[in-house]
C-alpha cells in the first residue's frame, strides 16, 4: 500500500465518517457521467463563459431545492458551499447544528456539512442533477473533505494552501497548509487518471481589498504550479473584478499568458489551464438596484475578458445569504448579458501588459532563487520574508508592508512596495500613475475611498 | 520628539482586519511606533504587549460589537505599575445592535478607558487621540 493510501485510510477512520469504500469510489469515478466533469464542460464549450452562482444550505432538502432552482435557470456549474464548522474540521458542532436545522426547519449553518451528510446520500443528489459541482470551502486541512467530495461526484475542487489561508486565518500554520494541500493535489491527480480530469481551481479574490494584480497573478500561478507538479491535469486560475475595466482586461491577458509560460517551464505544458472571473468581491451597495447594475457590469466584463467561467453575486450581497430565487434571478441576468454581448472589440494596452508581465516575472525570479529545495518551501519562505505580501491579510505571517491605492482611472497601484522584489523600472511605472500630495494621511483617506469604490 | 509606542489590535473573536490595517498605517504616519497585534486578540494579550513594549497608549478596536464582554475587566489590570501612565482607548462598533451613546460611553469609561469612540469616523477619532496624547505627555 502506498504511503498516500495509508494516510487516506487513517483520515477516513474518523468517528463522523459512517463509511468510506475506496474501491467502490474508484469504480464510481471511472464510470461517472461525463456531464459531471467541469473539465469536460470547459473542453466542449471552449468559447463560452460558463455561469456558476454561490450557494449552500445545511439540509439535504434545501440543497436539493436550490439545485432545482439552478437547473430551472440554466446554471452551467452548481456550487457546493461548505459550512464554516466543517472548514475548521469541527464535525461535531456541524452535526449538532445540522440536526437542529432539520428539526426546526431553519438554517443554522452557512453551508452544506458534507462530512455529516456522507457521500452516498450526497452522490444521489449530484447524479440526479447530472451537472458539474464545484466544491467551495476555505478549509486549511481539506484532506478528508476532498476525498468525500470526489466520492460524492463533485469533480471540481476550489482552494489552495495560500488562497485559503492568508485571507481567512490569523494563525493557522502556513507550512502545515502547504503539506495538507499537497495531499489534496495527489488525491485529485489519482482520481484524474480514471475518467475526465478533476478540475482544481484557485481562489483569486484573496482579501478582495485593493490587492494589486501582480500579487494575485503570482499567487494564482504559484498554486497552479504546486498542483500541476503533483499530476493535476486541469486547473483554473481566477481573479476578481478590480474596479477598473482596463485593469481587468490587462489582467485577463497577462494571467493566461504567464500561467501557460510557467506551466511549460516546469514541464507541465500538457495541463489545461482555464480562466475564472469573480464578479465584484468588495463592499456591495445596500441599494438593490445598484447591486443589480454592478452584477450586470461584472457579467459584461467577464465576457470581454473571455473568461471560461464567471462566479456570480446577488442583489442580497450586502445583507446576507441570498434566497434561491435571488440567486436564480442574478444568474438569469448574467446569462442574458453573456448571450447577447456581441462584437467585443480587440483590446490591447501594450504598456500595461508589459509592465504587469515584467512585475510577475520579477517576483517569480525572486521566488525561484530562494535557496530551499522544493517549490512549496520556496513559496513558503517568500511569504515569510515579504516577497509575497497580501494587503489586508489577517494572518500573522503576512508582511503588511505593501500598500496600494487607486489612480485617477481606478487602477490599483503600488504606493509602498515593502519587500516586493520589483525593479526600479516597474516601481517607477506604478508611482508615475499616482498623485497623492504631501500629507501622509491623505493616503489613508484615499484607501478608505478606494475600498468603498462601488458603494 | 520622543517617539511614543502604541499597542493596537482587534479584541475578541473578530477577524475584521481592514480598519485595523488603516489604524496601523495612520498611526505610523502620525509618528507613533506601532505594535499591531492584529485581529482576534484577547485582553490579556493586549496587556502583556503593553508591559513588554513599554507602550504609552493601548488602542483596542472592535467591529462585531462584542467588545463589551471582552473589556469590562480592564480596571483589574490597571493597578500594575507599568500601566499607571498608559492611555487606554477603545473604538469601533461598541455594541451589538443599536445603542444609546449617552449611556454607552460612560459605561466604557467605568471599565477603565480614557477615550471611547463609538461609530466615529476613523480619521476624526485618530486625530483626537493624537491631540489628547500630545497634551497628556506634553509633546
Amino acid at each position: 500500500m502506498s504511503l498516500l493510501q495509508r494516510d487516506r485510510e487513517l483520515i477516513v477512520a474518523n468517528e463522523f465518517v459512517k463509511e468510506f469504500d475506496f474501491e467502490e469510489t474508484k469504480e464510481f469515478v471511472k464510470n461517472a457521467s461525463k456531464n459531471l466533469f467541469t473539465s469536460h464542460k470547459f473542453r466542449t464549450n471552449p468559447t463560452k463563459t460558463l455561469v456558476q452562482p454561490r450557494g449552500g444550505f445545511p439540509t439535504y432538502d434545501k440543497m436539493f431545492a436550490l439545485y432545482g432552482e439552478f437547473q430551472k435557470v440554466g446554471v452551467d456549474i452548481f456550487p457546493m458551499t461548505i459550512d464554516s464548522n466543517t472548514r475548521l474540521n469541527d464535525y461535531a458542532h456541524a452535526q449538532k447544528m445540522l440536526k437542529l436545522s432539520e428539526d426546526e426547519n431553519t438554517d443554522l449553518l452557512n453551508g452544506y456539512p458534507l462530512i455529516n451528510h456522507g457521500y452516498k446520500k450526497t452522490r444521489k443528489m449530484i447524479t440526479h442533477f447530472d451537472t458539474p459541482i464545484s466544491l467551495r470551502h476555505g478549509t486549511p486541512d481539506a484532506r478528508l473533505l476532498v476525498d468525500m467530495a470526489i466520492a460524492s461526484g463533485a469533480f471540481e475542487i476550489e482552494g489552495g494552501p495560500i488562497t485559503y489561508i492568508l485571507p481567512y486565518s490569523k494563525n493557522f500554520p502556513q507550512d502545515k497548509a502547504f503539506l495538507y494541500w499537497k495531499h489534496v493535489e495527489r488525491v485529485t491527480a489519482e482520481y484524474s487518471k480514471l475518467n475526465e480530469p478533476i478540475n482544481r481551481e484557485s481562489f483569486g479574490p484573496l482579501t478582495a481589498t485593493l490587492v494589486p494584480p501582480v500579487i494575485t497573478i503570482v499567487i494564482q500561478i504559484a498554486e497552479m504550479l504546486l498542483s500541476l507538479e503533483e499530476g493535476v491535469k486541469s486547473f483554473s486560475v481566477s481573479f476578481a473584478q478590480t474596479g477598473s475595466l482596463n485593469q481587468d482586461l490587462v489582467m485577463g491577458k497577462v494571467i493566461r499568458k504567464s500561467a501557460k509560460k510557467y506551466a511549460e517551464q516546469i514541464g507541465c505544458g500538457d495541463a489545461t489551464i482555464n480562466l475564472v472571473y469573480h464578479q465584484w468581491m468588495g463592499a456591495f451597495p445596500r441599494d438593490k438596484h445598484k447591486s443589480d447594475t454592478l452584477i450586470d457590469m461584472g457579467a459584461m466584463i467577464a465576457g470581454m475578458v473571455g473568461a471560461n467561467k464567471i462566479i456570480t453575486k446577488t442583489r442580497a450581497e450586502a445583507f446576507g445569504i441570498p434566497t434561491k430565487e435571488e440567486n436564480g434571478q442574478a444568474v438569469k441576468n448574467v446569462k442574458y448579458i453573456l448571450e447577447t454581448l456581441r462584437g467585443i472589440p480587440n483590446f490591447v494596452d501594450e504598456e500595461e501588459e508589459e509592465n504587469l508581465t515584467r512585475q510577475v516575472d520579477e517576483v517569480f525570479e525572486a521566488i525561484f532563487n530562494d535557496k530551499a529545495d522544493t517549490l512549496w518551501r520556496k513559496i513558503f519562505n517568500s511569504i515569510k520574508n515579504g516577497i509575497i505580501d497580501v494587503p489586508f491579510s489577517p494572518h500573522i505571517i503576512n508582511n503588511n508592508e505593501l500598500i496600494t491605492v487607486r489612480d485617477d482611472a481606478s487602477n490599483i497601484r503600488i504606493y509602498k512596495k515593502g519587500k516586493l522584489p520589483i525593479s526600479e523600472k516597474s516601481f517607477k511605472y506604478e508611482q508615475s500613475k499616482l498623485n497623492l500630495g504631501a500629507n501622509p494621511n491623505s493616503v489613508v483617506n484615499q484607501i478608505i475611498k478606494d475600498i468603498g469604490v462601488m458603494l | 520628539m520622543k517617539i511614543l509606542k502604541v499597542v493596537t489590535g482587534v479584541v475578541g473573536n473578530d477577524i475584521h482586519v481592514v480598519a485595523n490595517r488603516l489604524i496601523d498605517i495612520s498611526l505610523q504616519s502620525r509618528g507613533f511606533e506601532v505594535f499591531n497585534l492584529g485581529v482576534n486578540t484577547y485582553l490579556e494579550e493586549f496587556i502583556d504587549a503593553v508591559i513588554e513594549t513599554d507602550a504609552k497608549v493601548l488602542l483596542i478596536s472592535s467591529l462585531n460589537g462584542e467588545a463589551e464582554g471582552w473589556c469590562r475587566e480592564l480596571h483589574k489590570y490597571k493597578n500594575h505599575d507599568k500601566l499607571k501612565d498608559v492611555v487606554f482607548v477603545i473604538g469601533g462598533n461598541l455594541s451589538v445592535g443599536e445603542a444609546d451613546v449617552t449611556k454607552l460611553i460612560p459605561q466604557y469609561k467605568e471599565y477603565g478607558f480614557d477615550l471611547v469612540f463609538h461609530q466615529v469616523d476613523l480619521m476624526d477619532g485618530l486625530e483626537e487621540i493624537e491631540q489628547y496624547v500630545k497634551k497628556r505627555f506634553k509633546l
